[in-house]
């Protein structure tokens, strides 16, 4: 039972730690790689409004979205939007400024284990014999709660079809007038927000240093990989997969290899279908 | 083009000159710290170095057979325990202290094992005299020097290492099993070796002494969610939890153990729980973890006359209590290194390791002798005898020595759910 | 009105030293010659020179080090089509290969060296040629994701030492053969891989990278012509790990370091990607500067990915392009 109970909790995590990365590759095919660095931004900025500021815990969380939400909409407007379309370009660039964002802070002060994030709600409770804390099952409501937030946004709002537009088909959305350029500023700024409400739900569990930016954009990218780029409900279905095959790794067999598990499964899934479980791309068109 | 060209060879040159040592500035005694100093295991031992440096340059200085010199400290960063930099970056920095900065003496590091291990060999060549006082925990350091002391005798290590600190926790297990008749544990720790060997040898040590180890659980650097083992101790009864964890990831596993009310003591090394800002950072979820801290003196603790005034001065010039395990130990490396300048009356190499070996200093964790073949400092359960370690429980969010009893300032505590 | 423009042509003493002309009289010889000599002697000097300061002698072989790996880096990336992120997979294949030949095989280190190498380009090729026909992003990530699989395997398995690392590898007998024997073997690698690009075999690869399509249709297999890529880059690439573990006496853990796989890529992009000139130049300019910059800490990382981006972003052709632009062209304004 607790296979259950947990691997869906981890598996949410996982999804959520994914979605803004899906997110901005699949509109607009920049592979976001300081997606890290964004959610160790998002943390750190409320972790200061909170305390340093003494702001509310609801408003300090307010104003980090928001803050995260900025910077990742002008990390693109000025470095991405000159470098779009050469995707080594694309990869290495972002790369540096999520790792000039993450040593940054680290040099800034971020260091030790004592930078922590508040629960929202302290205590557990017990949910078909296991018991579970309110943290984590505030992460599943939460989760589900963004997953049905982003299909309606992306099917009923001007935007959100919009965006689905130029995911689809970019040149078909720009003959419409959906300007190509705006959209993929709002893709990471709404990808940088999901980040950062990743952060905001899965820190309080733990505690802020910067190697997580590291690791949160390797499974990040284990994610997406798996799942297919360019496909949201690849991106859900996978990070299922990979928590429930860590779950199992680790009851059924040792400890050991959680995490190898995760860097096998994007080798395994890369030989064999490369274009993910759902990916959208055809299979001639990946030929190198 | 010839000119640019030209224009950056000289740039180079230029460059290259400044970075060359200023002629004529040896009548300070410099010492070499070799450190990680954007890590907690680094800039703990810094803040030691400089605290004792400050002293005993306030004092007078160093009394060289007559003249008093004073010490200078060169920090250098090796970054050996960032994620993605390699040790030969660590082993250039230790030499860039050698050759460039001119060190007389090296105390710190470089913090990571394989590191330190890896520098033994550059130490040799150059014959540098240098005392370890933080990070390498590893037992293999100091096998090494006894293997081969004329190669390793420059290599003194004064902080204690995980064959030692498995017996003190042996002793106090033992205590806990006695008074609140515990027999059942569980082990998680961390996948890397030195980790893995101390689980290894609690498995063994607690069997043998009547525990029924549930399970060893050995997780790798990262792992973000502990339920399965957690529960499964639950299931089974545990009610002692043994952990060795050098990760962050580690506060996850704690406030996980809180939130699940197990019924178990959780004991052992954990990285995260080694600062004061712990207790306020995990609001109270930290609470009745018991930590080893290596050395004494790491904490507020009345090992000696000296491990208060040294807390006091570091809170005074540092703003916050001693942390980390390496503090005590750099701190007194210093002193330790001023007793045999000053017993060798010169700061020739062999002559200081000479008088280093036949030291003997009452500091702040204890009576600090060093084993002539091994070079480590001699442990003891008496302060009057030898190096103290300091055991501590976090009880109502402060640090409460509780290990060895003589020294100790509280009882340990069971948490209120276990009862 | 008049208006010009800006004009490009190359200068005359460039066209002069086309084809059989180029000996024809010392200036042209000179021209050609003199930028190569120069790199060539100042760096074979640099041991001399640096005697004042020993301990650049050291920062002296690891940019050597960092240069093989930047010019595999640019081979791959430029020549053929494959841009691998994962620099760090050679070297830590080669110097645990050398050091397991070294320490528990007890080779002597002047065969454990070239046998590492060679041993360990051909596992390299085997374990990346399953990746070769993905395209350019997935190849990317997969190689930058290599070196930390193999790391973390080696840490759960606790094999070749594990976290420890293997120590007590043999040295280099004598200081000098330590230093000319990466500084020549660096040369040899630059000069050889420009020569390689303009022989029919280059010509092969260069054409995998523009279309590779047309290689196929012309009958060669690409495959094979891939993973020959991929093993001569290897080939630099592990040659670089054994030295390290030779030179350090130790291979541990962190030869799979991202650092191993970052620095090459910046310095390619410094440097000027697609010369294999700019790689080497890239890295006689970044690893002396992160030495120097020791004394920010973590800082110095910042510096440099805030470089690397402003080039990518704004100068992406690198130092080396723009530098020999200069040299062969001027420019001038003419009449519309």
């Amino acid at each position: 039972m607790e296979i259950v109970v947990y691997g869906i909790i981890n598996s949410i995590i996982l999804s959520l730690l994914s979605l803004g990365f899906a997110l901005v590759y699949s509109i607009a095919r920049v592979p976001n790689f300081a997606h890290g660095a964004l959610y160790i931004t998002a943390g750190y900025i409320v972790w200061v409004l909170l305390h340093a500021a003494g702001l509310p815990y609801v408003a300090a969380i307010l104003l980090g979205l928001a803050a995260t939400s900025a910077i990742g909409a002008l990390i693109y407007r000025f470095i991405i939007m000159r470098i779009r379309g050469m995707e080594i370009s694309e990869i290495i660039g972002t790369y540096a400024i999520g790792l000039a964002i993450i040593e940054g802070l680290r040099w800034g002060g971020l260091r030790g284990m004592t930078y922590t994030l508040p629960v929202f709600v302290a205590g557990s409770t017990e949910i078909a014999g296991v018991t579970v804390d309110y943290q984590r099952l505030i992460i599943v409501g939460a989760g589900i709660l963004i997953f049905i937030c982003l299909f309606l946004f992306t099917r009923f709002n001007r935007i959100g079809l919009a965006l689905r537009g130029i995911a689809q088909d970019e040149r078909a959305a720009m003959m419409l007038g959906i300007d190509s350029d705006m959209t993929a500023v709002i893709s990471l700024a709404v990808g940088s927000g999901l980040a950062g409400l990743a952060a905001i739900l899965l820190l309080p569990l733990g505690n802020i240093v910067v190697e997580q930016g590291y690791n949160v954009l390797i499974f990040a990218v284990a994610v997406c990989v798996i799942g297919g780029l360019g496909s949201w409900t690849g991106t859900i279905v996978a990070s299922f997969i990979i928590g429930f095959a860590q779950i199992l790794t680790e009851t059924l067999a040792s400890t050991h290899f959680v995490v190898v598990v995760a860097l096998l499964a994007i080798i395994v899934t890369l030989l064999i279908k490369p274009s993910g479980i759902f990916g959208k791309q055809k299979q001639l068109e990946e030929r190198v | 083009m010839r000119t640019s060209l030209a224009l950056v060879a000289l740039g180079l040159c230029l460059c290259i000159t400044f970075s060359l040592p200023a002629v004529g500035a040896e009548k300070p005694i410099v010492i070499g710290a070799p450190l990680a100093t954007a890590f907690l295991y680094g800039w703990d031992a810094e803040r030691g170095i400089k605290l004792a440096v400050e002293e005993i340059n306030s004092a007078g200085g160093v009394n060289v057979g007559g003249t008093k010199r004073p010490f200078s400290v060169e920090v250098i960063d090796t970054r050996d325990l960032e994620p993605s930099v390699p040790i030969s970056d660590a082993l250039l920095g230790v030499e860039k202290l050698i050759l460039e900065k001119k060190a007389d003496f090296m105390i710190g590091g470089p913090v990571r094992s394989e590191a330190a291990i890896a520098a033994m060999d550059l130490l040799s060549k150059y014959k540098k005299l240098s005392i370890l006082t933080t990070g390498v925990l590893t037992p293999a350091y100091t096998q090494k020097v006894t293997e081969n002391y004329s190669k390793y005798k420059y290599c003194f290590r004064n902080t204690s290492h995980v064959g030692v600190m498995m017996g003190e926790l042996g002793a106090l297990i033992e205590d806990v099993r006695k008074t609140h008749s515990l027999n059942k544990a569980y082990i998680m720790v961390q996948d890397v070796a030195h980790a893995r060997a101390g689980g290894e040898a609690m498995q063994k040590s607690l069997s043998a002494k009547g525990w029924t180890v549930i399970d060893m659980k050995v997780y790798p650097t990262g792992t973000s969610d502990y339920s399965v083992g957690l529960m499964d101790a639950g299931k089974k009864g545990a009610q002692l939890l043994f952990i060795w964890m050098d990760m962050p990831e580690s506060a996850i596993l704690l406030k996980q153990w809180t939130d699940l009310k197990l019924k178990c003591l959780p004991l052992g090394f954990v990285n995260a729980a080694e600062q004061p800002g712990f207790a306020k950072a995990m609001e109270g979820k930290g609470e009745y973890l018991i930590v080893d801290l290596v050395n004494g003196g790491n904490a507020p603790a009345k090992i000696t006359p000296w491990t208060m005034k040294f807390v006091d001065a570091y809170t005074k010039k540092w703003g916050l209590e001693p942390e980390g395990y390496g503090t005590s130990s750099s701190y007194m490396a210093v002193y330790q290194l001023k007793a045999a300048i000053e017993t060798a009356k010169s700061v020739d190499t062999d002559r200081v390791i000479t008088a280093l070996e036949d030291s003997d200093l009452m500091g702040v964790y204890g009576r600090m002798r060093f084993d002539k073949k091994s070079h480590q400092i001699i442990p003891s359960m008496d302060p009057k005898e030898g190096a103290v370690t300091g055991i501590i429980q976090w009880q109502n969010g402060k640090r409460v020595q509780i290990f060895p009893q003589g020294v100790s300032e509280g009882k340990v505590m069971l948490p209120p759910w276990m009862k | 009105m008049e208006m010009a423009r800006k004009e490009r042509i190359d200068r005359g003493l460039k066209v002069r030293t086309e084809g059989i002309y180029a000996i024809s009289s010392l200036e042209e010889i000179a021209y050609l010659v003199g930028p190569r000599l120069l790199l060539i002697v100042g760096l074979l000097l640099l041991p001399v020179i640096l005697d004042l300061a020993p301990y650049w002698k050291r920062v002296v072989n690891i940019m050597c080090v960092y240069g093989l790996l930047a010019l595999a880096f640019d081979f791959l990336a430029n020549y053929v089509g494959l841009v691998c992120l994962g620099g760090a997979l050679f070297i830590g294949v080669g110097g645990y290969l050398s050091a397991i030949f070294n320490v528990y095989l007890s080779i002597p280190f002047y065969l454990s060296i070239p046998l590492a190498t060679v041993a360990g380009a051909f596992l390299c090729t085997i374990i990346i040629m399953p990746c070769l026909p993905l395209r350019g992003v997935y190849f990317a990530i997969v190689t930058l994701l290599y070196p930390i699989l193999f790391s973390r395997i080696i840490e759960a398995l606790n094999i070749f030492g594990g976290t420890n690392g293997i120590s007590s590898v043999e040295s280099f007998p004598s200081q000098y053969l330590e230093q000319y024997t990466i500084i020549i073997v660096m040369l040899l690698a630059l000069f050889g891989m420009r020569r390689l690009v303009n022989q029919d075999v280059g010509l092969v690869l260069r054409g995998v990278k523009d279309n590779d399509q047309s290689i196929r249709a012309s009958g060669i297999n690409l495959t094979y012509m891939k993973s020959m890529a991929v093993f001569i880059a290897a080939l630099m690439g592990c040659f670089a790990g054994a030295y390290i573990a030779h030179l350090y006496m130790w291979a541990g853990l962190s030869l799979f370091a991202l650092d191993f796989s970052i620095i090459p890529i910046a310095a390619v992009v410094m440097g000027g990607g697609g010369t294999l000139v700019g790689a080497v130049v890239g890295c006689l300019i970044l690893v002396p500067l992160s030495e120097i910059l020791r004394a920010f800490g973590t800082f110095r990382i910042v510096i440099y990915c805030v470089a690397l981006t402003g080039f990518i972003v704004f100068k992406s052709e690198g130092l080396m392009v723009y530098l020999q632009r200069k040299y062969h062209q001027f420019e001038r304004w003419a009449k519309v």
